[in-house]
């Protein structure tokens, strides 16, 4: 199995050498063939500098005569995917907010992401949500002046 | 100067600014309160709000905030032993064991005291160094600036925590490459857009700013909850606040080491990739080598120079670091790239000429740090036991408002959503590397210079005629770029140094078998 040490400069070899893979295919325009910095310069040494970095530090952690084992970076399971529903939920808020609008995608998100959070007390789940998004709604709106989406699908 | 003073008394005791110094200054330590949540994260959150209320207000509430989360984060430092900020981790070595012992208020008092002695000399110095170093300035070419960002960028990689240069330089490298994404400038070419319309125009600094920080802390305190061992400001052995007034001999006892730290905090701050927290760390070795011998031993069961020292230190470090940024446009630290990165989308370049093009920003901000510190002490010192409330306050609830903030915050400026599914997807990104113990605030430098840097390296190609010569054509370019490289191979003293004791350990491990 990969070395936790070794996973970070791996995925970036990995990172920088595509990248590096595009900025040679950078196309250039025709005034550029004969300059000597083009739009392609500096993306051609950030991805060289990188790749040399990454195989440092690969050395660097190979050449490591002891490999210490950090306890607390074993991550809990319950914790991994309690991360994972939120992250899913953000993706679900990003996605509806402009369809169903401002206030009903706000107040799922506060309400299901507090629930994700281990939180049950009913009372707490449905004040911290729905009156806290119509206060940010009558603030953005009716104070600021600043326009929020109602929903696509109602309007 | 004194025409300046003036322009940035007038500008911050508009009603206004005054309103946005004192809440910037109260969000500033309820956030900086929260274990977990520091100043970027502080001053990300408040930068959707700063784009409707202009430049001048704009970083006089940043400002704000970030002197008020250095304070919150002292105070939870102090309370449960738990800080906020990084910056705030050696007040803990004493305050701590002063609440303790049941002094609890005389350790939030020395702290808001120290905090504001160190904060108001730092501002001193900084109204003196500014102006000066903006003049010279003044005379700098684009050769120069290229050359001081690359000092920027190593420093921050060299400074960055032991054994973690390499990592540092890898997540530069990253930023200066999210940099180079969308329509290049100078030639209008396509790069690395993969097609997207979306990535045309680049990439946000603030998506960038609130994926990495706010979205990436808040997700790392729900995947890798806090282990150490803090105690809930509601549980039943918290120290109680008690008295904060201080003896005379107290005063007198700690007045020096606050004056010694606050320069030497305040000159710390200024050196770019230093900042906040390599100050209190120093700040707080010297005083204890400084010590007499009876007064050494105390420290770090409840010295009040202990905690004195890298009070004033990290205070004047933050007012330190705004010198780079006003006056070079170069940002020291996270917390002030996020600042730069902000004064750029009001259409301000900060820089040399920003003190001529802009007075009225450059002083405001000078002048509001005065008012800053003067708040923290008259208003957060009565307050601290009301604020101490914070830190019981439900973290499912606190979380999601911060995933809340976030997202609403990046949509309000740019009401697409695809910037919204790419935050998510830089959070993720962020979330696995800070696992991996990769540092955030290179990857945000690296960004926010990638810009400048490519710019002035164009130009200063073009005015030696294709040649790298300009690097050592003028004394003062090729002094930077020395320092720059000296920078760079100073982690390899460290490299050597811990190999060797690698391989000390292992041997007498092979040994003792």
């Amino acid at each position: 199995m990969l070395n936790r040490e070794l996973l970070g400069p791996s995925l970036f070899l990995a990172l920088f050498t595509l990248y590096a893979i595009v900025a040679w295919q950078i196309p250039l325009l025709p005034f550029e063939e004969f300059e000597t910095v083009t739009s392609a310069t500096l993306p051609k040494v950030y991805a060289a500098f990188g790749i040399i970095v990454c195989l440092l530090s690969i050395g660097a952690t190979l050449l490591k005569p002891t490999a210490a084992v950090d306890e607390d970076n074993v991550l809990e399971k319950s914790h991994v995917l309690r991360t994972t529903g939120l992250l899913i939920l953000m993706v679900i808020y990003s996605a509806a907010l402009e369809p169903i609008g401002f206030l009903i995608s706000t107040s799922a998100f506060l309400l299901v992401g507090f629930f994700v959070m281990g939180e049950r007390r009913k009372a707490i789940l449905l004040l911290a949500s729905i009156p806290v998004t119509v206060v940010f709604w009558f603030l953005m709106t009716q104070v600021l002046g600043i326009y929020l989406v109602s929903g696509d699908l109602w309007s | 100067m004194f025409d300046g003073i003036m322009l940035g008394l007038s500008t911050v005791l508009d009603w206004n600014n005054l309103l946005y110094v004192i809440v910037g200054c109260f969000v500033g330590t309820f956030i900086g309160m929260l274990p977990g949540l520091g100043p970027i994260t502080a001053i990300a959150l408040m930068i959707p709000i700063t784009y409707s209320i202009g430049a001048d207000s704009g970083m006089i509430l940043m400002a704000g905030v970030y002197y008020g989360a250095i304070f919150g984060g002292s105070t939870s430092s102090i309370l449960i032993n738990a800080p906020g900020v990084a910056g705030t981790v050696a007040s803990s070595f004493d305050g701590y064991p002063l609440a303790k012992q049941g002094h609890a208020g005389k350790a939030l008092a020395i702290a808001a005291y120290s905090s504001f002695i160190g904060g108001t000399i730092g501002a001193i110095l900084l109204m003196v160094a500014a102006p000066l170093l903006a003049k010279v300035s003044l005379s700098f070419q684009s050769p120069d600036y290229v050359v001081l960002m690359f000092l920027g960028l190593t420093a921050i990689a060299a400074f960055s925590n032991k054994g973690q240069f390499l990592k540092a330089m890898m997540m530069t490298v990253f930023g200066l490459m999210l940099a180079t994404v969308g329509i290049d400038p100078s030639s209008g070419t396509e790069r690395f857009t993969l097609g997207q319309a979306d990535l045309l125009d680049g990439i946000s600094f603030l998506l960038v700013a609130m994926a990495t920080f706010a979205l990436a802390e808040a997700l790392i305190n729900v995947v890798r909850p806090e282990k150490k061992e803090t105690k809930s400001i509601n549980d039943s052995d918290t120290p109680q606040i008690g008295s904060t007034k201080l003896t005379k001999e107290e005063i007198k006892d700690i007045a020096p080491v606050i004056g010694r730290s606050s320069i030497l905090g305040f000159i710390v701050g200024v050196l770019p990739g230093a900042g906040a927290t390599i100050a209190s760390f120093m700040a707080y070795a010297t005083e204890r080598n400084l010590a007499p011998k009876g007064l050494k031993e105390k420290f770090g069961k409840g010295s009040l120079r202990g905690l004195a020292a890298p009070e004033s230190a990290n205070n004047a470090a933050c007012t330190g670091s705004f010198v780079p940024l006003l006056t070079l446009g170069i940002p020291g630290s996270g917390t002030t790239a996020i600042m730069l990165g902000a004064l750029i989308a009001y259409g301000i370049q900060p820089g040399p000429m920003l003190m001529q093009e802009n007075p009225s920003v450059f002083w405001a901000v000078i002048v509001s740090m005065y008012f800053g510190n003067i708040v923290l002490l008259i208003l957060n010192l009565p307050l601290i036991p009301y604020f101490a409330k914070v830190l019981a306050m439900p973290k499912s609830i606190l979380t999601i408002m911060i995933l809340f903030f976030s997202l609403i915050g990046v949509y309000l400026v740019s009401f697409n959503t695809f910037d919204l599914f790419m935050m998510v997807g830089f959070a993720v990104v962020a979330l696995v590397l800070r696992l991996l113990a990769f540092p955030m605030a290179p990857l945000l430098l690296g960004f926010i210079l990638g810009d400048m840097i490519e710019r002035n390296f164009r130009r200063s190609m073009m005015i030696s005629d294709g040649s790298l010569s300009f690097l050592w054509e003028r004394p003062l370019t090729l002094s930077i770029f020395v320092i720059s490289i000296l920078v760079l191979l100073f982690p390899l003293k460290d490299f050597i140094s811990q190999r060797r004791a690698d391989k000390a350990v292992l041997k007498a491990k092979q040994e003792h078998a």
